[in-house]
Parts: structure tokens; sequence; C-alpha cells
């Protein structure tokens, strides 16, 4: 296989490669709404019980989806056994031309992936091509992964004993993912799990059970066996079924800190006829700052904040919430950051003008507006533009100030655009606040000096730092991404070791000494 | 002419003006830059300290502030010099970080005046004469930090109202140099102002260029007016390319309305480093063939200012970059640009017809001597005077090549960068990148390169 790289994101400032994306989703919208049957083994259930909606426009149905039941879970679970022993006989490498294959497949569907995204999550266009990028880089990343895991680790070795370490699947891994990169990280924990030559039963978030499906129909049609990798669209209660289950090894989980804790309790169940510990990899959202020091250029920050905060109305785990500004630099920073995000475009996804698209659902919405109700009350407003439109999930960009350092804005996670300021004496004080909340995924920094920058990095307890830029859009082996603390458990996504979470490491010792004599 | 003969001529011109170069030695204020952009070119990690120290200076708090940054910079230099060691010492306690503080600040402070004429169009006005008097014509351009809000765009529009105002009430009074005032295509206004469309709107989207295109476009729409009434030329520079849709289309729509039909002269930029620069030509000429206006639309033929910018934002992305990555890919396209510009010019004597567009007017705006006598021999094989060409250099970089034109009596014009530090830095750091590049034509000058490589075709 050839040396990684990422896959490239569209140019989207050339007017031929908009007009191809808007060409695409002209044909999806023709085609709706899709069908999202549950598929276990080779088997399609009934297609009724969940409807994907386009959060811009509520009425328009995106896709018609099964509702999995427990009983369909057990099932789901039950067949992945059998899948588990199918797959698991591939070598690595088999593996991962199957794995490759799939992103060839999500490739030569690349813009109609990315306008089922604009559709079913109102993702807009770069960040949806992006998220169809990130599915590709995953499965081409972890297909060159996999083959090391069989030739193992480098040990020490004597004279007349041979030791090898080596990696094997562990069984079936159940995935929980979310609908904000609907594609990319339901794509990045199944080929995990695929990779490492386990079987895996997928269970999309509600939200986008269509772009779960486009995976799915990937991977089945590169070679994963039918058996090896379920779709299970529906609700919690399957969900929950899932994690419960006694023939599940692995649950991989992106989504709520609520949720993934639920999850960890459940797993640490090992009730009677479960011969085996569970393992939970989860990622738990973040409540992330950007520390803004006296020395930042502020023609940069801006923007980067303005992006970071509000880019796909700031529903990123990484997202910017929080700015921690100096306090020299805290009214100039207001004053340009207000005045950007009142110029900010609050529109539909599909429109390229569109800086910041609407929200997932009606119950994200009113949990937007109440944090943003909240974080004026305990200080004061700074900007929110007032166009918004009427029809779909909107919720207007907003910047307050001058909180009450104990809002509970100021610690739990919106995920949605709004963004709070507050000035501080020193950067060492910012850092103080930042390690005093309990939630580790991202954080940004602005400074001009080396030795500021040093000092952060060494200071932070954040899963992934980001100096001098906006703090999105992690790249699959540039920038593994992951939390610490209460923002999650496990490797980094996209990066080394991730794969080793999905097996269970073999130690083989074997004398090669034989009467004296050794034998090699 | 046959290319033989204009390769000739390129020769000729190219070695008159190397002759008329100014030596270096007879300028000691400028010797003191010259030596730290040597030391610079020379050794990567000192170049990159030397950027972030200038740009940084602007928002530095104090002299120790000043001190305690230069002094980090200076610590991830590998090698340093004695002198730089000597520097880094003195930031170790308060009284050294002063000194050295202040000799920082004096430093930058001493370079961004030499790329920037004034504070204000107004304080500009003294080096501005001081050009006209030596037969150079100006093109001023504000500088300013990034355009975010709305306030900010509107400020910047009352600027260029403010500069075209002041410009136009002082030139007004300055004598006759008619070689500077006219061409064949008729009268060459002397207020001439450069505007850049990202400061005039918060809205450059490089994937939706409408919705910067129609935010700028309030602002510009009173500026042209004011430009037409006062009968100054303005000039729409071009940026990166995320900017040059949104740039273009601006252009183009708001010169093809009627109340600019016969007013103000304009012009455009055109990038000789990218590669689509064929087809941007192209574009150019097309709208140029089918407009109505009055005054010739003016093009100033560039290299490109945002070389490491393009090239790095495609690596990050996996694009193939759109600017020439062989410098010499880059300076053949320019050559092969001038050699086009300068044919689609209208033929003189032919009678014009009722109707027709008066053309273009050329602007060839480069520091590299084999660029710009080339372009000089064109213009004279095609059948231009030498006033149909307009030679642009940027000031402070091209101070001595200006001089040398002015004194091969060839039309001149010094791009006069006008605003404050803080505001300057960003130019001033690409300014300094391109003057200190390894394979920049100043570059090559300066390591006193042999006229005949100078002048080699690229």
């Amino acid at each position: 296989m050839s040396e990684f790289s990422n896959e490239p994101v569209l140019e989207l400032r050339r007017a031929p490669v908009r007009e191809s994306l808007l060409g695409a989703l002209r044909e999806l919208d023709s085609r709706l709404p899709l069908e999202v049957p549950v598929l276990v083994g080779g088997d399609r259930g009934a297609i009724e019980g969940l409807d994907s909606t386009d959060p811009g426009a509520p009425s328009r149905l995106v896709a018609r989806a099964g509702r999995a039941s427990q009983t369909e879970a057990h099932a789901a679970v039950q067949t992945a056994g059998a899948g588990f022993r199918e797959w698991s006989a591939h070598t690595a490498a088999e593996r991962a031309k199957v794995l490759s294959g799939a992103a060839g497949r999500l490739r030569e569907r690349r813009l109609e992936l990315a306008a089922l995204m604009v559709r079913e999550c109102a993702k807009p266009w770069p960040e949806a091509d992006a998220d169809v990028c990130e599915a590709i880089d995953f499965l081409e990343y972890y297909a060159r992964a996999a083959p090391s895991l069989e030739t193992g680790a480098e040990l020490l070795q004597v004279p007349g004993e041979r030791n090898t370490m080596r990696h094997a699947p562990r069984g079936v891994v159940a995935v929980i993912s979310p609908w904000n990169f609907p594609l990319a990280i339901a794509c990045g924990m199944t080929a995990a799990g695929l990779a490492a030559g386990n079987a895996v039963v997928l269970k999309p978030a509600e939200q986008s059970p269509a772009c779960a499906l486009a995976l799915v129909e990937a991977l089945h049609g590169a070679g994963v066996p039918p058996d090896a990798l379920a779709l299970l669209p529906g609700f919690g209660d399957a969900g929950a079924a899932l994690v419960r289950h006694p023939e599940v090894h692995v649950i991989a989980f992106t989504g709520s800190g609520a949720v993934g804790l639920d999850i960890v309790r459940a797993a640490a169940e090992t009730p009677e006829g479960q011969g085996h510990v569970k393992r939970v990899v989860a990622e738990m959202g973040g409540k992330n700052c950007v520390i803004v020091d006296a020395d930042a250029d502020l023609d940069d920050v801006v923007p980067a904040l303005v992006g970071s905060a509000f880019g796909f109305a700031g529903q990123k785990c990484s997202a910017a919430s929080r700015v921690l500004v100096h306090e020299a630099a805290h009214e100039a920073l207001l004053r340009r950051l207000g005045g950007a995000v009142e110029v900010l475009e609050v529109g539909q996804a599909e429109r390229f003008a569109t800086d910041v698209p609407p929200v997932i659902e009606q119950e994200a919405q009113e949990r937007v507006r109440g944090y943003a109700r909240d974080a004026e009350a305990s200080g004061r407003l700074v900007a929110r533009p007032d166009r918004v439109p009427d029809d779909g999930w909107f919720c207007a960009p907003t910047v307050c100030a001058g909180l009450d350092p104990y809002a509970p804005v100021l610690r739990e996670e919106v995920f949605g655009p709004l963004l709070t300021v507050e000035a501080t004496r020193s950067v060492e004080a910012a850092c103080d606040a930042v390690d005093s909340l309990p939630l580790a995924l991202t954080a940004g920094l602005f400074s001009r000096n080396p030795a500021t920058v040093d000092a952060v990095a060494a200071r932070l307890p954040v899963g992934n730092l980001y100096v001098n830029r906006g703090i999105t859009g992690a790249m699959v082996a540039r920038q593994p991404f992951g939390g610490n603390r209460r923002s999650g458990i496990g490797a980094k996504a996209g990066g080394p070791g991730y794969l080793l979470q999905f097996t269970e490491p073999r130690v083989v010792t074997e004398n090669t000494m034989r009467h004296g004599l050794v034998v090699e | 002419m046959p290319e033989s003969e204009v390769e000739q001529e390129v020769q000729r011109i190219g070695r008159a003006l190397h002759t008329a170069l100014p030596g270096r030695s007879r300028n000691p204020v400028k010797a003191f830059d010259a030596r730290a952009m040597e030391l610079a070119s020379r050794d990567a990690q000192l170049r990159a300290a030397l950027f972030r120290l200038v740009d940084v200076t602007p928002a530095c708090s104090s002299l120790d502030d000043l001190a305690a940054h230069l002094g980090a910079y200076l610590e991830e230099v590998g090698e340093r010099p004695p002198p730089i060691e000597a520097a880094l010492r003195a930031a170790h306690n308060a009284a050294g970080r002063r000194a050295l503080g202040l000799a920082a600040a004096g430093g930058v402070r001493h370079m961004a005046h030499r790329f920037i004429v004034g504070e204000s169009p107004e304080a500009a006005l003294r080096t501005l004469r001081g050009l006209w008097d030596d037969g150079v014509a100006s093109s001023v351009d504000l500088l300013g930090e990034a355009t975010v809000t709305r306030e900010e765009a509107d400020h910047y529009a009352e600027r260029c109202h403010e500069a075209l105002d002041a410009l136009a009430g002082s030139m007004g009074r300055w004598p006759s140099r008619p070689a500077l005032e006219s061409d064949s295509c008729g009268p060459l206004p002397r207020v001439n102002l450069s505007v850049k469309v990202s400061a005039l709107t918060p809205l450059v989207r490089p994937d939706a260029p409408e919705v910067g295109r129609d935010d700028a476009a309030q602002r510009m729409r009173p500026l042209l007016r004011r430009a037409r009434d006062l009968e100054a030329h303005l000039h729409i520079d071009m940026e990166s390319l995320d900017a040059l849709e949104t740039t273009m289309e601006l252009v183009f729509e708001l010169l093809d309305e009627d109340e600019f039909a016969a007013g103000p002269s304009a012009g455009v930029v055109l990038q000789a480093y990218l590669r689509d620069s064929p087809e941007q030509l192209d574009r150019l000429l097309e709208w140029a063939e089918g407009s109505k206006r009055a005054p010739p639309l003016t093009v100033r033929l560039v290299k490109g200012a945002y070389w490491d910018h393009e090239v790095v934002e495609a690596r990050q992305h996996g694009w193939q970059p759109p600017v020439f990555e062989v410098k010499a890919e880059s300076d053949r396209n320019f050559e092969a640009l001038t050699t086009r510009l300068l044919k689609a010019r209208p033929e003189k004597d032919s009678a014009r017809k009722p109707n027709a567009s008066s053309g273009i007017r050329v602007a060839i705006a480069s520091h590299n001597l084999r660029s710009v006598a080339h372009a000089v021999a064109v213009n004279r094989a095609t059948g231009g005077e030498d006033a149909d060409l307009e030679l642009q250099i940027l000031r402070g970089l091209g101070d001595e090549l200006q001089q040398a034109l002015a004194h091969n009596d060839l039309r001149v014009r010094a791009y006069c960068p006008v605003g404050d530090l803080v505001a300057g830095m960003a130019y001033l750091v690409r300014r300094l990148l391109e003057n200190t590049s390894n394979d920049s034509f100043l570059g090559d000058q300066q390591r006193g390169a042999p006229i005949e490589e100078l002048l080699a075709a690229p």
C-alpha cells in the first residue's frame, strides 16, 4: 500500500466545483426520501419507525428508516459472532485491502455523500466535504495500521528463546456513533474495529441513519461479509440493548457525557456467562477554551474564533465555547469579534454563502437558546445577528461577555453557536481556569511568544491544543484526536495506538533450545 | 521585429538600466537594512527570528516586553553569531532588556520607514512630491488591520475618501510634468490610489464571491464617484487567490454601470505567478473589449506577492498549488503576458470605430531588470512610445531601479504604502520575505550576480 496521505478536500473556491456539488444535491433531492433498513446478516428489516428530516426544512423527509428493536439488536450481535469467525480468518493484509476498497467506494460517491450530509444534518458544504474526506482517511489510515497488529511489537530476545507479541481481535464491537460527523466518526470507529479483525454492529444516531447506510454499503460492497457488519438504525433503546449484550466485547462510543458515563457503568457489569470484561472507548465532548494573550494578532484571532465557534453552528466536539483574553486585549477583541459575528450569514446549509446553518433538531434549538438566555442574564450580550430564517431549527450565533464566573454556562457543554468571552489578568490565570474544568478535549492559544506557547502546552490538560489557529478540523494522522479527563477514555482517533483498543495482546514465548542446540 | 532582435534590444536596455543603477554605498541609510537582510537571507533561523520580531513589535506593550519576545525568538536560533549571543545575554536582565528593546524597536521602525512613506496621506505628501520632482509618479496604498467588521470596512472607505481629497488638493498645485501626465490614450491622472477589496468588506468568502462583491460594492461605488469627480485613478489591488473572484466580479460589475462610463480611470492587477493567469487575461481582455467605458482599463502586471501563502495553503489541503512553483516558470509567464498585454492595445493610427472599446493601458510592476527590459523592448517593437508603457516599483524595494528608469526617460510609478506601524506589519513582513527569499531577483542582485545572469532569458 502506498504511504498514507489525507484525502484532499474539494477546492470550493473554484466555481465549477461548487456547481458539481449543487448538481449532486439536485440529483439527491429527486430520490428523497431514502430508505434505510435494519441490516443484519443478509436480511433487511422493515422500513418504518424512524424518520430523518432536514433540520433546515423539517417538513422535508430525507430518509425513512427502520427502528431496530432490542430483539434485532440481540440478533445482530449473535450474527456478528459468526461474522467474526469469518472475518478474523482473513489476514490483516486482506482486511486492509477491503477497507481501502471501501474508501474507494466513498471516493466515487463523495459529491453525493456531501449532499446527503447537507440534507440530513444541515452540515454546510465545506464541512460536509471534509467529513467525507475524513471517513476516507480513517479507512486508509487504519488499513495501513492493521498489518502491524500481526507482526507485533519488538521485544527483548535472549539466546534460546523466541518472544513474540501480536494483537488479536476481541470479537464483536458495538459502535454507537453521533450525527455531527455522520460519516466520519461512524466510519472511524467501525473501520478500526474491522481493521483489527472484529465484527461490528453499528448503531448510528437517530438523526443520521442515511449517512450510516452509505458507509455500510461501501464496506459490504468492498467485501466485508454481511455477517461481520450490521446496521441498526434506531433510538437509544437499541443502543442500550447492544451495550448490555454479553457477547459484545468492545463498545466504541462518541456522544454526550451522560450517555457515555452510562455506557461505562453498564459495561462494567459481568453477568454470569459473560467470559470477558468489556472495553469502552468513549469520546464525550468538551468545554473548549481559547486563551488569547496580549501579544496576539487580533487579525488572526477573530476569524479563527468565529470559524471555531460558529462553523457548523458550533456542533463539533472541538468547537470553541469560551474565550479567555488578556485584559489588555479584551476591549479590542470584544469590539472586533462582536462586529465579525454581526455580519455572519445564518441560513441553509446548501447555500455556499451561509456561515451558520441550523442546529440539528428542535430540542437542540431549545437547549442552545436556553444557554444563550442564561449567558445573557449572567453577563451581557455582545453580538447576535438578527436575520434568522423562520423555518428550520435556527439559532442565532451569540457572543456574551462579563459573565458571573460561577455561571453554569461557563462549565457545561452547549454544543451550539454560543461563545462567551472573559477578561483575564494573565495567561497563567487563564490556564488555571481551563485546568479547573472537568472536560479537557481541545483548547486554543494565541500568543507570539514561544516561551508562553511552551508554558501553556506543558500546563493544559486538554487532548488537543491548537496554537495560533482555529481549534477545529483535526486531520487523521496529523492531529490524532481525543479528549482527556471526562472528555473521553481511550487512545486518540486517527493516531498511532488507536487500533490496539480493539485487540487483545498475546505474547508467545518459545523455548528454542533442545539438548543444548538452539533451533532458530 | 523578429524575436532575436527583440532579445538583443532586451539586453541593450537591460545593460543601460544596470549602468544607471545608483551604487548602494552612496546611500548610507539603506546600508543598515541591507546588512540585516543579508544576514537574514543567509540563515533561515535568523530570518525567522527577524520576521517574528517585526511581526510582533506593534503588539508589545513595553520595551521590556519587546526584548522578552526577541530573546525568546533568538533562543530558537541554533548557531548564534556573536552579536546575537550578546543580545540574548542582554535579555536576561531588566536593564539589558531595556537596551535591547530600544535597539529592536528602533531597528523595526527604521525598516518600516523604508517601506512605508508616511503615517497618513498628508504626511506622505512630502515624499510623494519629492518623487514627482525626480520624475516619478506614485500610487498610494492605505495600510490597515484586516477588515473583520462593517465598521472597519466603513473606516477604510472613509480613509480612502480622505486620501483622495488630500492627494487631489495638493497634487493639483504641483508643477506640470508632461512625461508623467499623458500617453497615447490621453491624460494620466496625477492622483492614483490603490484599494484592497478585502479591506472594503468583512465578507470575502472564497466559496461565495457574490457575498463580498455585493457588500464591497456599496463602499466602492461612492469611491468611484469621488475618484471620477476628482479625476483621480483608482486601482483595485489583487490579493490572495481567495479574494480573486470577489475582486474580478466587483470590478467588472461596477465599471459597467452607466454612471462610470466616462470615468474614473481605473485599473486591475494580473498576477503572473498564477497558473491560470493566461485565462484571467482572456477574461480581462474580453471584458475590456465589450466595455463601453471611455477611459481605458489599466492592467498592472505583477509576479504576485502571496506565493508562500498560496503554496502552503495548497499543500495543507492537498491541492495543486495555484502558482508556479519554479520561479523561472513565473518569469517566463510574466514575459508572455507582457507581450500579450502590449499587443492587445488598440492600434494607434487606425481610425477608431464608434463604440469600440478604448482598450487597456499596460503597467509592468517588477524589480527584475530582465522583466522590465523585456517589457520596454516589446513595447517598442510593437510600435508603442515609451510613454505608453508604465513601469511600477515598490517603495523601499525598487528605489534604485526607479532612479535608473527615470534616468532613462521611462515612465515610472512608485507604489507607496501609507499607514502606521501596527497597520503596516503584515505588509512589511511580506516585503521582507520577498526581499530575502533565496531565489528573488533582488537577492541575486545583492549578491552581485553578473549582468549576463541577471539579464538571461528565464
